[in-house]
Parts: structure tokens; C-alpha cells; sequence
């Protein structure tokens, strides 16, 4: 079932969206800052401007300094903006040779300004305001003291220059954003072409084309197209077998039915009862070996067709091996070999399978050798525990099978040359398909000086077996 | 539709950013306003703008003001002291620019202050609104012993060539108890360093120094004074026309400029309607009042009238150079700096040119 989960070009949007948040969050947090510092920095210079030019205004005048404040320093320290000022010229007693407001500068400041100027923000009763203070050791005739400058002005213009370059950047930013989206959308669009085109091409292809995919893809694509490609393959060759298989049965099952037809023609052209029962005992044998065709026709269809988990049940592997054995050796086909058991071994083996499968396979193997081997042939059933696995053999003293055809052996319709004798070549094909559906391993090997040996490896049940 | 809802995320951050920043909040207007009280601090005779406060009671017939005519430095001083007036109007421009320095001023934002031209506001917080040509005036005997002065230069070398026909004859400010008077002379002494002849010489001649132009008027008017120097214009110009022994000259090298100058206190008991007064001074119908009948020229341009500022520059061109708003006022309201010119001034009027030349850097 295909479950959607939302779209790609939304996932890609809502990415971009979480990206310029968060980008943007940290954009603006460094354009306030920066734009605070550039508005600083600009009206920070105007603050030094006139801290100098008071500076230059300081003189001595009978052994004591004197300030006459220059009308162009204050208008340097009001600004464009029209900030409201503030300045102090200051002695080295601390006393104000000049000032407009009584604001007191802290000791720290003074003897900050001592080392070297600076610029900090001054809260006083005139409100918030950045000052910057020097100090100016001016050569006097008679004495010589420094004397300290200290300017000041509101925030105003700051606060403007700041919020003008502020939004600057954010305008900046967010038509980069906008742009930044479009962009996205595009190539998205044009990022999901080739996707678009192989759906195109996919809808198109007729139903039974198996053959791969002829298509120009991007090097992210190329390993779903080479899937897709692969389960074509794979189907073609499923498709393949099964027609083969079909080929085959209908061939398996029209050589007896043809059997019948001549037999059933020579007994009608004669006018001898005793022909007629010769042949009809002979349409007796056949119709019988064509009905087990079909049967195993039929559960090799089942066996590689059933879909639903097998019911299984717990089965005791040493039980099920003698009464197999028993079963078959009092049969009449039996009757020219010699169907043997090994020692079992004398604990119980459990195991979790369906009893009639096992039955099943085990008849197959032992019907196989039957009919494979001369008479007079010994079969051997056998049973151990290895590890944690049940080990089934069906040994057999006949001829084997050549080596190169042993893979073969398991393939439907393989009678490896012996065509002569009685079966339809589905025996082995069964005891395969049913291993695969127990979960176990089948392995099929000659052994020396001759014979074969069939072996079915199942995982044992849990603890409880012991 | 991923570039739709990409540029609508954008959107919506624009538009929050739009909404924090440029939030705008509008006031309702109309409806009828409540009585109310306003009390006005003045430097500025009743008698002179009393067309000026009867327009503006006719206009807001709802706020009952109160004009406190006082000198400027009372004006000055009640600013700062308990139960502040609501509107403050001095000519003493340094001070007054030291108060709204200090932030005693409250920031007005209507259109009249909008539109108000930038070189007679500061911060939106004082507001030039009266343009008043300092001036030269002599008694037409004057004329008849010399070529009258028509520049400060001409001043000058009257003042030398003639010391004993003027001893005692000239009259000027003073610039020891008057703000007006120490502003103007501030100001003269920045336009020229040949000012403090000027002061020498007049001091050689005996000139006596009053506080108002007004007494100076009627001073030269009665022949007491011949030349008087630094007058206030508006009132000069009125003055003559009645009376004809008074002539006026208008500085042809320069004039400076007096404004009075208007400011709401940050600390006012009726915002609202001193607001309003402020306001009605910057509007269309007040500075009309202040050019047709007041001596005083308005500002604002695009005022009819017999004194206004377009009309007065018209005449007299690019001589006049009005004293600037701006920080620079609040240098000559530095004690130390007052001091200093006051010692130099007094130095000079005395004739001690050795200390005069010596403090003359």
C-alpha cells in the first residue's frame, strides 16, 4: 500500500522557512548590533570633535586654568540631530571651571580618564546620555595641573541612525528571502523534471513490457531506475519460468493422454475381449499415473503459490521418521528395495512444521530413489541432532547423479536423461519447494563410492524439545 | 504555489516587522473641548501683543489664560522654580535655550510645528516665532552736525572723529542686566573682532547703557541721546512713525535678527491648551495678527501684512542674519564665559586697552 506523507516541494518550503527563521533571527540580532555600533561610532566622533575643541580652548590665566567655551564645539556636540548637551570642564581639584548641568561624574570615570579618553553611557538626572571625557594637561607659565574635558549628548540621533540602518538590513534581508523563494520554487520545479518524465514514461509503458528502462536521469535517480529496472527482471524471469512450467506440464500430461488414445484405438479396431481387457488394463495403469501427474502438478502449484503462513504445529521428528518408514515398507512398490532406519536418536526431536508437508517430502525422496535406483537398491532413512537442528537423510547405494547436474536436479521436469523410466520429474521440485516453505536447508550430494544423499536441516523448537 | 506560500511567509514576517516599527497611533478628534486654564510666562509687553491674546480668546474662548508680563530673567527663573507657568516666551534666547537644553521643554508634534521652518525651532521643543531687526537710531539734530552712520564701521569712526559733539550723547544696551543686550553683544563680537573698538569707543564717549529699548526711545525722541545703538526694530520702527524727530537705519553692512522664542513646559499643569496657544502663535491667524497689528514680524511665511519676515528681507535683502537657534546659544550662557566677556567688556568700555589687548588672545 502506498502511504503519502506529505509533499516534497512543502517539506522543501517549510525548510526554507525554518532556515530563514532562524537565519533571520541571528541576521537581525547582528544588524541591531552592528547598526548600533556604526550610529556609535559616527556620533562618537562628534563627542571627540568637541571634547578637542574645548580642549583647545583651555588657557592659563594668573596661575589657573581658564575655559571660554567655544560656541562651534557646542554645535558639534548638539549634532544634526539636535541633541541636547551636556559638558563639564573640571580641574584637578575637582572643581567645574565650566559646566552647564551639575552632573557629577563618578570617581571611577575620572580616574579612568586619567589613563586614557573614553566614551561610556552616563545616567544622570537630564536623562540617558554617552559621554566622553579627556584629559588635557595644558602648559601654563606659572603652574601646570590637567584639567579634564568631559562632553556629553542624548540618544536621539543615535537611536534614529541606528533604526534607519537597521532597517536597511532587514530590508535587505527580506528581499533576499523573497528572492531566495522564488529561486527555490524554480528549482524545484525544474529539480523534479526528470522525475516527472520517468512517471511520464512509466504510465505509458504497455503492461506486459519487461524490458528496462531507456531513460536520462540524474546521478540521486539513478539507483531507483536501476530497482525499478531490476524488479522488471525479475518479473520477466518469473514470468518466464512459469510459462515454461506451463509448457512443460501440458507436455508431461499430453504424453500419457496420447498413450491412452492409441491404446484405446488398437482395442477398438479389435474385435478380441481379451485385447479389450489387455487395454483396458493398460488405460487403468495410465489414467492412474496421469491422475498422480496432475496431483503433483497440483500441490507443486499449491506449495509455490500459498501465500498464507503455513499452520504449523509441533511435530516429534523421531515418531514421524519410523512411522514414514513403516508406511512405505509395507507398501508394494517397496517390495524390490530395501527400506531401512537408522538408529534414531533417543531423545525426542521437535520441531515446528506441518506434519503433512514433512510427510510429504520424506515420500517424495524415498518414491525418487525407488524409481532411480535398480532393485535390490538399500534406502536408508536416518536422523540426528546437530547443534540446535534436526538432520533428515534419505541415503540411498544407487548410481547418484552426475555433478554437474545435482543443481539441476531440484528444477521441475528434470529427469536428467532418464526418461525411460516411470515419473514426471516433479518429485524432487516438490521436496524442494516444500524445505523453502519449512525454513530448512535441502541439500543434495553423491555420495562415494556411489549413491545419493538427500538432506533436510530443521531448526529445532525452544527449550521445551529437551 | 510554493512560491505563493514562500513570498507569503515573507509577508507576514514584512508585515510584523511593519507592524513593531511603524506602529502609528491616531488621536480622535472634535468633540467639544472642557473648559480649561492657562498661565503664560512672558518677557513681552501686554500692551504690545494684546491683539495677539485677544485673537486667541476669541479663537478658544474655553481656556481662560493668564499673561504674566515679567522681565526675562524673572521669566527665566520661574521656570525653574515650584508651580511652573504652562507656556514660557522670552527674547532672552540663550537662557531660553538653556532650559529646553535641560529638557524642561515638552516636544509638540502638530502640523503647524511640522511645517514650522527649521532655522527658527530646536527639537521641536522652543520655537522662534517673532523676527526682530536690531537697529540703529538717531535724533534727526543728529543729521544736521554729521553724515548720520549707516554701518557699524561708519559707527565707529563717528564715535572717534566726533567724541565731544556725542559724549554723552549715545545710548545702547546694556549687557549687564539684560539678556537681550548681552546677546546681541555676544553675538556682535563673534561677527567681528573690530567689535571691541566699537565698545572702547563708545566707552570713550561716555554712552550710557539702558535696559530697554522703549526708555531708549523716548530718550532719543526728547534729544537727551542722539545715537542709540542695538534697538530692537520692531519697536523702533513703530516708534518713528510717530514720531519724526526718531530715525531709524537698518545696518547696511549686517543686522542681526532677534526671535522670541515660545516653548510648552515639560512640567505643565494644562498641556492640552498650552498646546493650543503655541500652536495658534505658529498658525496662519496668529502670525496674521502678529504682522498686521503688532510691531513684531512674523515667520511664517506666506503672512500678509505690514511686518513680515518675507517682506522685511524684500527691503533690506541678505543683510540681516538672525541669530541662530541652535546650541551655540547655550555658550553664552556659560558663567564662565559671561564672566569672562563681561571683565573684557568692562575693560574695554573703560579704556584699559593693555588688559583689553592682552585677554585679546
Amino acid at each position: 500500500m502506498i502511504v503519502v506523507t506529505g509533499s516534497l516541494k512543502r517539506r522543501m518550503a517549510a525548510w526554507l522557512l525554518v532556515t530563514v527563521i532562524g537565519l533571520g533571527a541571528l541576521l537581525m540580532i547582528e544588524a541591531w548590533v552592528s547598526s548600533r555600533q556604526a550610529a556609535d561610532r559616527a556620533f562618537d566622533a562628534q563627542l571627540e570633535a568637541a571634547a578637542l575643541s574645548i580642549s583647545e580652548a583651555v588657557q592659563w590665566q594668573d596661575g589657573r586654568p581658564e575655559v571660554v567655551i567655544p560656541v562651534s564645539a557646542l554645535q558639534i556636540l548638539a549634532t544634526s540631530s539636535q541633541e541636547r548637551v551636556f559638558y563639564a570642564v573640571l580641574d584637578s581639584q575637582e572643581r567645574r571651571l565650566s559646566s552647564n548641568w551639575e552632573v557629577t561624574i563618578p570617581q571611577a570615570l575620572r580616574d579612568s580618564v586619567r589613563k586614557a579618553p573614553l566614551e561610556t553611557a552616563l545616567h544622570t538626572a537630564y536623562g540617558e546620555l554617552r559621554v566622553y571625557g579627556r584629559e588635557v594637561s595644558a602648559p601654563g607659565w606659572v603652574s601646570q595641573e590637567p584639567v579634564q574635558v568631559w562632553v556629553g549628548h542624548t540618544l536621539g540621533g543615535r537611536q534614529t541612525l541606528a533604526l534607519t540602518l537597521f532597517k536597511q538590513a532587514v530590508s535587505r534581508f527580506l528581499a533576499m528571502v523573497l528572492l531566495a523563494g522564488v529561486l527555490m520554487a524554480l528549482t524545484i520545479r525544474v529539480a523534479l523534471m526528470p522525475l516527472r518524465r520517468l512517471r511520464h514514461q512509466l504510465r505509458l509503458r504497455e503492461a506486459d513490457d519487461m524490458r528496462p528502462l531507456d531513460a536520462e536521469v540524474p546521478k540521486e535517480m539513478h539507483e531507483l531506475v536501476q530497482t525499478l529496472d531490476q524488479l522488471f527482471t525479475r518479473q520477466r524471469e518469473g514470468r518466464e519460468v512459469l510459462l515454461r512450467f506451463t509448457a512443460d506440464a501440458s507436455h508431461q500430461l499430453k504424453t500419457p493422454l496420447a498413450g491412452l488414445q492409441t491404446i484405446s484405438e488398437l482395442a477398438l479396431r479389435s474385435s478380441d475381449p481379451g485385447q479389450w481387457r489387455a487395454a483396458l488394463e493398460e488405460v487403468h495403469g495410465s489414467a492412474e499415473r496421469t491422475s498422480r501427474l496432475a496431483g503433483q502438478l497440483l500441490s507443486l502449484a499449491r506449495l509455490r503459490h500459498l501465500d498464507d503462513a503455513p499452520q504449523r504445529q509441533r511435530v516429534e521428528l523421531c515418531g514421524l521418521m519410523r512411522d514414514v518408514a513403516l508406511e512405505w515398507a509395507g507398501r508394494d512398490e517397496a517390495n524390490r528395495h530395501d527400506l531401512g532406519l537408522d538408529t534414531l536418536p533417543t531423545q525426542p526431536l521437535w520441531v515446528e512444521a506441518e506434519a503433512w508437508a514433512l510427510r510429504e517430502l520424506i515420500g517424495n525422496v524415498i518414491d525418487n530413489a525407488l524409481r532411480y535406483t535398480p532393485a535390490g537398491s538399500s534406502i536408508t532413512l536416518g536422523l540426528r541432532r546437530e547443534e540446535n537442528e534436526g538432520c533428515l537423510t534419505i541415503r540411498d547405494d544407487g548410481p547418484g547423479v552426475p555433478e554437474e547436474q545435482l543443481e539441476r536436479l531440484c528444477r521441475p521436469f528434470e529427469r536428467l536423461g532418464r526418461q525411460g523410466t516411470e515419473g514426471s520429474g516433479l518429485g524432487m521440485a516438490i521436496v524442494d519447494s516444500i524445505a523453502r516453505r519449512l525454513g530448512g536447508h535441502l541439500k543434495v550430494a553423491n555420495l562415494s563410492p556411489s549413491g545419493l544423499v538427500v538432506e533436510l536441516r530443521l531448526r529445532l523448537a525452544e527449550e521445551e524439545a529437551s | 504555489m510554493t512560491a505563493l506560500r514562500i513570498s507569503l511567509a515573507a509577508t507576514v514576517l514584512l508585515a510584523i516587522g511593519l507592524a513593531s516599527t511603524w506602529l502609528v497611533v491616531e488621536r480622535p478628534k472634535g468633540s467639544v473641548p472642557p473648559p480649561s486654564k492657562l498661565v503664560i510666562a512672558a518677557a513681552l509687553d501686554e500692551a504690545v501683543v494684546a491683539p495677539l491674546l485677544e485673537a486667541f480668546g476669541r479663537a478658544y474662548p474655553h481656556i481662560q489664560f493668564e499673561y504674566r508680563d515679567r522681565s526675562s530673567l524673572e521669566v527665566d527663573r520661574s521656570v525653574t522654580e515650584g508651580n511652573p507657568p504652562d507656556v514660557v516666551i522670552s527674547s532672552a534666547m540663550p537662557w531660553q535655550m538653556a532650559q529646553v537644553n535641560a529638557g524642561l521643554a515638552r516636544r509638540l508634534d502638530s502640523e503647524e510645528i511640522l511645517n514650522w521652518p527649521e532655522w527658527a525651532k530646536w527639537r521641536d521643543e522652543v520655537f522662534g516665532f517673532t523676527f526682530e531687526p536690531i537697529v540703529m537710531a538717531y535724533h534727526l539734530e543728529l543729521s544736521r552736525h554729521v553724515l548720520p552712520p549707516e554701518t557699524h564701521a561708519d559707527l565707529l569712526e563717528l564715535l572717534d572723529s566726533r567724541q565731544n559733539l556725542l559724549r554723552g550723547r549715545v545710548v545702547t544696551y546694556s549687557p549687564f542686566n539684560s539678556g537681550i543686550g548681552y546677546t546681541l553683544f555676544q553675538q556682535d563680537a563673534r561677527y567681528s573682532s573690530r567689535f571691541w573698538d566699537l565698545v572702547t569707543s563708545m566707552g570713550r564717549v561716555e554712552t550710557e547703557a539702558l535696559e530697554n529699548t522703549q526708555r531708549m526711545l523716548e530718550g532719543i525722541d526728547s534729544g537727551r541721546y542722539w545715537l542709540g545703538y542695538n534697538l530692537l526694530g520692531s519697536y523702533a520702527l513703530v516708534y518713528a512713525q510717530e514720531h519724526p524727530n526718531v530715525i531709524v537705519q537698518i545696518p547696511t553692512d549686517y543686522s542681526l535678527v532677534m526671535m522670541r522664542m515660545v516653548f510648552v513646559h515639560r512640567d505643565a499643569p494644562h498641556p492640552a491648551a498650552a498646546t493650543t496657544f503655541v500652536n495658534f502663535l505658529l498658525s496662519e491667524e496668529g502670525q496674521g495678527v502678529l504682522a498686521g497689528q503688532t510691531p513684531m514680524f512674523s515667520i511664517r511665511p506666506g503672512i500678509k501684512g505690514p511686518y513680515t519676515a518675507a517682506r522685511l528681507l524684500g527691503q533690506v535683502g541678505d543683510r540681516l542674519y538672525p541669530i541662530p537657534i541652535n546650541a551655540s546659544l547655550l555658550a553664552f550662557v556659560d558663567p564662565a564665559r559671561r564672566e569672562a566677556f563681561i571683565e573684557h567688556w568692562r575693560q574695554a568700555f573703560s579704556g584699559d586697552r593693555e588688559a583689553v589687548d592682552e585677554r585679546h588672545e
